[in-house]
């Protein structure tokens, strides 16, 4: 297997290696050591189905069931609950309307963010697997949050080592005019605002990053405008187009990103015309950042 | 005297010399003036030291003076300044003393740090803004503007297309919706009702089309409000790519005066809670609507 560095400096594109097929330990342990280098890696010509983008997944962590998932019924459902359906797809294959409630919670995608943040638990990695893509647009883009940590001067550094922020997808979605009573009663409590520190330590390399998020409503102890305006400032810092590589995928793409050190957003396409089929599998992280209110 | 202008940027922005703007002004002064202001959106103007009668003297050389929102919205008692048509752009309360962190003025003057263009909430638009620096903070606090026209401009012929005939609506309570304010106050409904205006505009003089955005839009008519704010977003990041912009760093006795049919602008961090920043707004009335209102229901 060889990582080649692509774009500025957190992005590596990986060769030599069919991730379809069982990897001995040495393989994986190479996977997570270009990880901890790199932040995302991408991957060409892997022939994923679901089942062996769940067990190559495995490998890697605990899979972690998304909210898209958590929150659709059954029947609703393309597929399994473990495998994020990240396309414009309904159940029966066709193409989402202009008004499909799905579809405009999918738009909250084009904010930058990072995966499962609203958990009190985030994310570790998200596994994208490229299916069908769109003839133009649809790209993905990554930030990186270890390099945008590093470029702040030593005041903002101070100002922030130690705050905590709110997230629900409740936010995010809220930005974009989705009202929370739009996800239904039954799931409220999916939108209860978590904490999570903002600035954290990888546990491996020890670097510093920022953990933002379009998820992000509040700072605590601060009023909620002067956070938003400051987490709006931090943001557009942290996403200048040198923190930043944009992803053209082409079918058979697995491009593996960890949330913890990055953000992400996808990008426009002609999507009540075109397909882009995508399938995102989570792996679970490691503990809170930050501790918890307790529920009343 | 006559105006001078140097160019800060190739067609954007301006700084102006060699008139006193405290002094009564001839018509060619004032023409020249708009002439500087159709060319380059935003004039800067040094060292011109204004009273809040010579500022509103000097504004009302471009048009009627409007009154600005926050004057509106606020009892009598709550104001600093004396006359109504200046926006008392500080973060200064009623008594002479700093605004507390969690004051309710405070919490909606942050929206100022959001892009926008003064006054896209009424349905006529505002035509120029000018904004007068009293008192300046040591750091921070900066005026950022963005060329509309150069970022429509740069938009690729698809996207051009795309936008050209969008009717958007604009609000108040959207862009203080992003920052999770809604506090308006009794009696203020009617100001708060989203207006439309064209996403594209086009300058009455010298015929350039811009971009008219701001963060007050909260939708495209005909458009899910979702995908019309993400679209929304989109073209905000491209306008105001650091490419289309100028920041202004304020001395005392500047005067900045903009295009709003031109230009976005914002407000940048300081610390507010320590230090006094001071400015004085005037703002002319827009000439015309940009599209067909939605006529309100008889009530």
């Amino acid at each position: 297997m060889q990582i080649t560095e692509v774009g500025p400096g957190f992005v590596g594109d990986v060769t030599g290696i069919d991730l379809t097929k069982p990897l001995t330990q040495a393989q994986v342990a190479a996977i997570e050591a270009g990880m901890d280098r790199f932040a995302v890696l991408v991957f060409h010509g892997q022939h994923f189905d679901d089942d062996s983008q769940m067990a190559f997944s495995r490998r890697l962590g605990e899979l972690e069931i998304s909210s898209g998932g958590e929150m659709s019924r059954p029947e609703e459902r393309r597929t399994k609950i473990e495998v994020a359906d990240i396309s414009n797809l309904d159940q029966h294959n066709r193409l989402r309307g202009a008004d499909d409630r799905k579809r405009l919670i999918a738009l909250g995608n084009r904010l930058w963010h990072s995966d499962a943040s609203f958990r009190a638990v985030p994310a570790k990695y998200s596994l994208l697997s490229a299916r069908v893509v769109p003839g133009r647009g649809g790209n993905t883009e990554f930030a990186d949050m270890r390099a945008a940590y590093d470029a702040l001067d030593d005041a903002t550094k101070a100002e922030i080592e130690d705050l905590v922020t709110e997230h629900s997808n409740a936010y995010s979605r809220e930005m974009i005019g989705f009202p929370a009573e739009h996800y239904g009663a039954e799931n409220q409590d999916k939108l209860r605002p978590v904490r999570q520190r903002l600035v954290r330590t990888h546990p491996v390399t020890g670097r510093k990053s920022l953990f933002l998020s379009a998820h992000i409503g509040s700072i605590v102890g601060w009023p909620v405008p002067e956070a938003r305006a400051f987490i709006r400032d931090l943001t557009e810092h942290a996403t200048q187009p040198r923190f930043v590589y944009a992803h053209e995928w082409k079918p058979w793409d697995l491009v593996i990103w960890d949330n913890r050190t990055t953000m992400h957003r996808a990008r426009r396409y002609d999507d009540l015309n075109d397909v882009r089929d995508m399938r995102r599998t989570t792996i679970r992280g490691e503990g809170q950042t930050a501790p918890q209110l307790q529920a009343a | 005297m006559t105006l001078h202008l140097t160019p800060l940027h190739p067609g954007f922005v301006a700084e102006a010399s060699g008139i006193d703007i405290s002094k009564p002004l001839t018509p060619d002064q004032v023409a020249a003036i708009e002439r500087g202001m159709d060319e380059y959106a935003v004039l800067v103007w040094r060292d011109q030291p204004l009273t809040d009668e010579q500022q509103c003297d000097f504004s009302r050389n471009f048009g009627e003076l409007e009154q600005t929102l926050i004057g509106q919205m606020q009892r009598p008692e709550e104001r600093r300044l004396k006359l109504i048509e200046l926006g008392d752009v500080s973060n200064i309360n009623a008594a002479g003393g700093i605004r507390a962190r969690d004051d309710n003025r405070r919490m909606y003057a942050l929206g100022n740090r959001l892009w926008h263009t003064d006054a896209s909430f009424r349905a006529t638009g505002a035509g120029y803004s000018l904004l007068s620096a009293r008192i300046v903070p040591s750091k921070g606090g900066n005026t950022e503007f963005a060329d509309m026209r150069a970022a429509y401009d740069a938009l690729d012929d698809a996207a051009k297309a795309e936008v050209e005939g969008l009717v958007t609506e604009h609000s108040i309570a959207f862009s203080r919706a992003l920052l999770g304010f809604a506090e308006f106050g009794d009696g203020n409904a009617d100001k708060i009702r989203p207006v439309r205006h064209s996403l594209v505009r086009t300058h009455p003089v010298t015929g350039r089309k811009s971009l008219y955005l701001a963060s007050h839009i909260g939708g495209i008519v005909g458009w899910p409000v979702p995908e019309a704010r993400a679209f929304i977003r989109d073209l905000m990041e491209h306008a105001t790519q650091p490419r289309f912009t100028h920041a202004h760093v304020w001395r005392v006795n500047d005067l900045v005066m903009w295009d709003n049919r031109t230009t976005m602008h914002r407000a940048t961090r300081f610390r507010d809670l320590e230090e006094v920043r001071d400015m004085r707004r005037t703002s002319i009335k827009g000439t015309g609507l940009t599209a067909e209102q939605v006529p309100v229901a008889a009530e």
